[in-house]
């Protein structure tokens, strides 16, 4: 296995007797933004499900930190002991928990004392901005409101990687140019490890270090990322 | 389309005022004259109700509804988890399996349970002495029974709010949480509301229930609005004490209905994700699958089977209870058919009514469902035993008909309104625009694409009002009996092999198109 933090090495995964991903391989250094760019139904969002380990491959094998954590039809390590943070395209925040709620439940599987853990969520919401809305529920929150929750609450736990699945592409073209240049900051701020899968090549040319281009499951091209973009 | 001289507006306007007559007068007609009633107590409507024999009545209806409710939900919920999320095999065989019990008229389990544990029962007869009959007539033995045929309710309520939740918000957790932490915080919170509204239904329906307490000789509301009016003669007694048990059911049934609000007929799942899946589970599941089945299903239906092998012939039995039989079978077709009919109209006019007059409606359907069938009796006779055109009605097989439908339509039109809910407006709209009246686009439109629902309304009438019995009893005219009635009336003086006879053909012709059914699925499962 190479020195890369993450490593995918030949996965293909099928719905069907049809290829979704279709043999890929990347890898992404430690503190570096990768993005991958493509069209709808391309096999983006699929990659990253691999990669989180709610889908097996069926070919190839997936790589973090130098571990194996999934090969051909087998889940080596299970998700909640992956360390990655997710954030769904539909966001999927806990409806019945409060913003502290959804934060309180993934420090709740770190292990740390209550009142370290308490300071990490204040911490955590100060970062994103949204220190005053922890005891509201997700339906009380703006749409924006509600990227930084689940932004927040990805962040809390520490991950190693942080996947994001075209976060911004419910909000309008004002607050999704806000919410970009922030994160990207924050991104290099805090030097996370991210993948980070879109269509908008805005997206793409704001928050890259590294683009991947996508089409029909496979790997089209992997470049610098002004290249890509033109 | 809603015109005053529209089709639609005329069926569907017609079927609501049958609904108002048949479903909401009885009730309407219970308030009032409890309410007339009462101010002519001397002794005051507070003295009569809270008197030390009231309270215990009072006492023993709330705990059989809650104990009910806690013992059903304790078993639902983990049957529930484990269909909506352990991967067994022949899954819909296992879900008829483990619903069928609900399907069984409990007086039946009653029956079941008495020939198990009763001082003649089989436990007696192994032991060589008398262990449980005192337990098996009690309050606990009451609860027992109960909670062994409304398990259901909460297991298919439970299994449905969890298909119901996002995949999406189950994966989130799992990359920070292990599936038993998922489902504890996540999984189960979210059901919660569907579980709770369950756990009420069960609850009025425990509290509702005339026969097993009556067999169990458990003082109850229920069998003391029986006894008041069919044994005293005392109208004005039975719906003075059927106040409490219409209070409570209102209450009870209203929360049930908040609770639930569109999640009674909102039935498709979750957009997007996979849901959690516990395969670990599977062998502990499957165990419990096993378990629940043979104590709620296969042992009452041995134990009734063995003391039916007493009768010296089947066919006699049969013979003798011929006439009930028939007539059971005639009117619980006929019932069924005419609660579909009725059903199918005011589920459309649910489907299609706005969002808040809509929710007012499910509470409303909900209460209905859940008023206790003595108190639907009593309700029935005061409103039509009277002199002029009512009273043609009153004393004919009519009245029994009646009462199904003040039973069954409730519960019916809340099903079809969920089929009705699947079939997209815009389609309606589209035949509309084509030139289609509203009376073709139902028949050629909607109806083809909720026969399936109308086919399983129907069939759950037809077995509901195959085993009803509380409102029947009360309003069959004098020497017209079903097979509930006649099971019901035979059991103190008529030896107990005839009895277990009856109860298992009436078992046999509700299990009957399970079985099929059940067999069908099986094929199709494994083909």
């Amino acid at each position: 296995m190479s020195g890369a933090f993450l490593h995918v090495a030949g996965v293909t995964k099928r719905y069907g007797s049809r290829p979704v991903v279709d043999r890929v391989s990347l890898e992404v250094a430690s503190g570096e933004a990768l993005v991958i760019l493509g069209p709808s139904g391309c096999g983006k969002t699929t990659l990253l499900r691999l990669v989180a380990g709610l889908d097996v491959p069926d070919e190839g094998e997936i790589g973090l930190d130098g571990r194996q954590v999934a090969r051909a039809g087998h889940s080596l390590v299970p998700p909640y002991d992956r360390r990655i943070g997710f954030v769904f395209q539909d966001l999927a925040l806990w409806p019945h928990l409060t913003v502290r709620g959804n934060l309180a439940f993934v420090m709740g599987s770190v292990g740390l004392a209550k009142a370290a853990g308490e300071e990490r969520i204040r911490d955590v919401l100060a970062l994103v901005r949204i220190d005053g809305l922890a005891n509201r529920y997700p339906h009380q929150l703006s749409g924006g409101e509600q990227q930084r929750a689940a932004l927040a609450r990805t962040l809390v736990g520490q991950p190693r990687l942080l996947l994001l699945d075209e976060p911004f592409s419910s909000l309008d073209p004002d607050l999704r140019q806000a919410l970009r240049t922030e994160f990207a900051a924050l991104q290099r701020t805090l030097a996370l490890t991210t993948l980070y899968v879109t269509h908008d090549r805005e997206d793409a040319r704001v928050l890259a270090d590294r683009i991947v281009v996508m089409r029909a499951g496979r790997i089209d091209a992997v470049t610098a990322r002004d290249a890509a973009i033109e | 389309m809603w015109g005053p001289r529209s089709s639609r507006t005329l069926v569907i306007g017609t079927a609501l005022a049958v609904f108002v007559i048949v479903c909401l007068l009885p009730v309407v007609y219970m308030l009032t004259l409890t309410v007339t009633t009462a101010a002519g107590q001397q002794s005051g409507f507070g003295a009569l109700l809270l008197d030390a024999r009231q309270r215990e009545l009072l006492v023993n209806s709330a705990m059989l509804g809650a104990a009910t409710a806690i013992v059903a939900t304790l078993i639902g919920v983990p049957l529930g988890v484990a269909l909506a999320r352990i991967p067994l095999r022949r899954k819909a065989v296992v879900r008829l399996a483990l619903a069928a019990p609900v399907l069984l008229p409990p007086y039946v389990a009653g029956l079941a349970w008495i020939y198990l544990g009763g001082s003649r029962g089989l436990i007696a007869a192994v032991a060589g002495r008398d262990l449980l009959s005192e337990w098996t007539y009690s309050l606990p033995g009451a609860v027992i029974v109960l909670s062994l045929v409304l398990y259901p309710l909460s297991m298919l309520a439970t299994e449905v709010a969890m298909r119901r939740i996002d995949g999406r918000l189950e994966e989130a957790a799992l990359l920070v949480a292990a599936p038993g932490r998922v489902l504890r915080r996540i999984t189960l919170p979210l059901a919660a509301p569907s579980i709770l509204a369950a756990a009420l239904v069960i609850f009025v329906l425990a509290v509702s229930e005339f026969g097993v307490p009556a067999l169990l000789r458990v003082r109850v509301y229920t069998s003391e609005v029986f006894t008041a009016f069919a044994a005293l003669y005392d109208f004005g007694r039975a719906t003075l004490l059927a106040l409490p048990l219409l209070l409570l059911s209102l209450v009870v049934a209203a929360s049930a209905g908040a609770l639930a609000g569109d999640r009674l007929l909102v039935t498709r799942r979750g957009a997007g994700g996979r849901p959690l899946l516990l395969e670990a589970w599977r062998r502990p599941a499957a165990t419990a699958v096993i378990l629940v089945v043979a104590i709620a299903l296969v042992i009452p239906l041995l134990v009734l089977g063995r003391e039916a092998l007493g009768v010296r012939s089947f066919a006699d039995v049969v013979g003798g209870s011929r006439e009930a039989i028939i007539n059971s079978l005639v009117f619980a077709a006929t019932g069924a058919t005419a609660v579909a009919g009725l059903a199918v109209w005011i589920g459309y006019a649910r489907a299609r009514a706005p969002s808040r007059l809509g929710q007012l409606a499910d509470v409303l359907m909900v209460v209905l469902f859940a008023l206790p069938s003595t108190v639907v009796g009593v309700g029935l006779i005061g409103l039509w035993n009277r002199s002029g055109p009512l009273g043609a009605v009153y004393g004919t097989d009519v009245m029994i008909l009646l009462a199904y439908l003040a039973r069954l339509v409730p519960v019916a039109a809340l099903a079809l309104a969920a089929s009705v809910r699947l079939v997209p407006v815009s389609q309606e709209e589209a035949a509309a625009v084509s030139g289609a009246g509203w009376f073709r686009t139902m028949t050629h439109i909607v109806f083809p694409q909720i026969r399936l629902g109308l086919l399983a309304a129907w069939t759950v009438a037809f077995i509901l009002a195959f085993g009803e019995l509380g409102a029947t009893i009360l309003v069959a005219p004098p020497g017209e009996a079903t097979l509930p009635i006649r099971i019901y009336t035979i059991i103190a003086n008529t030896p107990s092999s005839q009895v277990a006879a009856l109860a298992l053909l009436q078992t046999a012709v509700i299990l009957a198109p399970l079985a099929v059914l059940g067999l069908a699925v099986s094929l199709r499962e494994s083909g």
